[in-house]
């Protein structure tokens, strides 16, 4: 492991299922790769919070997006940094007709499903910016 | 916004998306019980966020509804940010100023009884304090 870490921050939108994807997606990640994955509550980046913004600044960001007003990208953005990746959750639900979330609060066994396969997709990500850290070094 | 059309508004929760702390997903879950099965007629909600990421019109939301923030630790991001973008907030509560014993309260998802049962009483505090709110404002 190198120094930094790759701080997944997803959108966790109260108003539809899909935030909750976002959500249930980086605390699924943080789970497989406690070791190279964080986050941080996106609500500290958007109040001005100094130690959530250095956290930030000092780290790899994957920014995760419900919907098209982009507010995990935006507002890492806004505090200063551009982030490694930022993804479109919706554009992996599209992809995956077959695992659609239920609800805001439950998500159901279909949205667990694509939960895992949005969770791979970031994991490989992970992998490649920590292994391209470590050649740096 | 005037006085007497903020009256007439629905009441606005605006809960802190907490990703890193268990009571981040108390405060949101209660916000949405409390949304969608306590008051959904008097209730409405917008994501935090969307005081830097949306427009003007996102940014009025505390200046056209009375509004309740629910944070889920000290740093009372939700109540913070919407003062500073938005207006000044009617109400504001803190998940932990509910938590009886802290080791319990330990899940971000598939949470426990105890968990559970802080997001029920939380989501009463809420609902309270929106009929405290709309009995006020019917003055």
């Amino acid at each position: 492991m190198t120094g930094k870490k790759v701080v997944v921050i997803p959108c966790s939108g109260i108003g539809k299922p899909i935030g909750t994807v976002s959500r249930e997606t980086a605390n699924e990640v943080m789970r497989l790769r406690p070791d190279a994955a964080d986050t941080v509550c996106l609500a500290s980046l958007t109040s001005g919070d100094e130690e959530a913004i250095k956290k930030v600044k000092n780290n790899h960001v994957i920014t995760l997006d419900g919907c098209a007003k982009h507010c995990a990208e935006k507002n890492t953005q806004a505090c200063g940094k551009e982030p490694d990746k930022s993804y479109m959750i919706l554009k992996f639900a599209a992809q995956n007709p077959d695992k659609k979330p239920e609800g805001i609060a439950d998500i159901g066994k279909d949205g667990r499903e694509l939960v895992k396969t949005i969770s791979k997709k970031i994991i490989s990500d992970i992998d490649e910016i920590i292994q391209n850290e470590k050649n740096r070094v | 916004m005037e006085e007497d059309e903020k009256k007439l508004s629905k009441i606005g929760i605006v809960s802190c998306s907490g990703e890193d702390l268990p009571e981040g997903t108390i405060s949101r879950l209660a916000t949405l019980e409390v949304l969608h099965h306590k008051k959904p007629f008097d209730t409405t909600t917008i994501c935090l966020p969307l005081y830097i990421a949306g427009g003007e019109g996102d940014r009025m939301f505390a200046k056209n509804h009375p509004t309740i923030t629910v944070d889920g630790c000290e740093k009372l991001c939700a109540k913070k940010a919407t003062e500073k973008y938005s207006g000044k907030v009617t109400h504001s509560i803190n998940v932990r100023d509910f938590i009886k014993n802290a080791a319990e309260i330990k899940n971000k998802s598939n949470l426990n009884d105890s968990e559970k049962k802080l997001v029920s009483e939380v989501a009463d505090v809420i609902s309270l304090k929106v009929d405290e709110i709309l009995k006020e404002n019917n003055k």
